[in-house]
């Protein structure tokens, strides 16, 4: 892992088009701000990481407990 | 008379016959299956709020997804500019959103809807994208046997 030691105020840049500024550290957090590209998409790692347990968890049900769910939540719908 | 173009696709719960108008292109894939890219939309049961997200090339890659708005009904997400013109978004009305459903191992009963990582489907082009909810204003999972996200919502019993 590349490591840098930057201070408020300065930025550093990843690549051309993405420049990483560090803009306040508080106690043990860190406001940054990025200048990125428009088509970029920037996740928490941990909201990202979430998602793709969930996605793997969706993906593993056993094809019983699936066709179940469908039933039993098929009566499920806004009386 | 007009026959609908079908094409089969074998999935994880055998050989299915998909409408073309139920394919849909994920650009970007899946969060961690970002190889993927060609998705059928089954519905296993007409009167389901479950759907099955077949993945065309490969069998085993099928998840769980849901409507959320049967359950949810106030569910609100928020996608970005970005998100908005990666999925050709013209205006809200032609945005379909699903959940991914975990269901515990043997207990379909206790299926959970996931709310952080909502798929979003343009219906016009058939053109999908998960948009990961930094900012969530319900709680991260809905437990459906629960009554609830923490104790609000509709109760949603099995009857």
């Amino acid at each position: 892992m590349l490591i840098l030691t930057r201070k408020a105020g300065e930025s550093l840049y990843l690549g051309d088009d993405i420049k990483v500024t560090v803009l306040r550290v508080q106690g043990n957090q860190v406001k940054l701000g990025f200048d990125i590209p428009r088509d970029l998409t920037v996740h928490r790692e941990e909201v990202y990481l979430r998602i793709k347990e969930e996605n793997l968890m969706a993906a593993r049900a056993t094809e019983q407990d699936f066709f179940m769910a469908t039933e039993l939540w098929s009566r499920k719908k806004k009386e | 008379m007009v026959q609908k173009k079908e094409r089969v696709i074998h999935s994880r719960v055998g050989p299915l016959h998909v409408e073309q108008d139920r394919l849909i292109l994920f650009p970007k894939g899946l969060v961690g299956f970002e190889a993927q890219r060609d998705f059928a939309l089954v519905r296993l049961r007409e009167d389901s709020a479950f759907f099955l997200l077949q993945s065309c090339t490969d069998p085993q890659l099928g998840l769980m997804v849901a409507d959320p708005y049967v359950y949810v009904p106030d569910y609100r997400i928020k996608i970005s500019t970005v998100e908005q013109e990666l999925l050709r978004l013209r205006n809200i009305r032609e945005a379909v959103v699903l959940v991914t459903v975990t269901i515990p191992p043997g207990k379909p009963e206790d299926a959970i809807l996931n709310l952080v990582g909502p798929l979003v489907i343009n219906i016009r082009l058939r053109r999908g994208m998960q948009v990961p909810q930094n900012q969530l204003r319900h709680p991260p999972r809905l437990h459906l046997a629960g009554g609830g996200q923490t104790g609000e919502g509709p109760p949603c019993e099995p009857s």
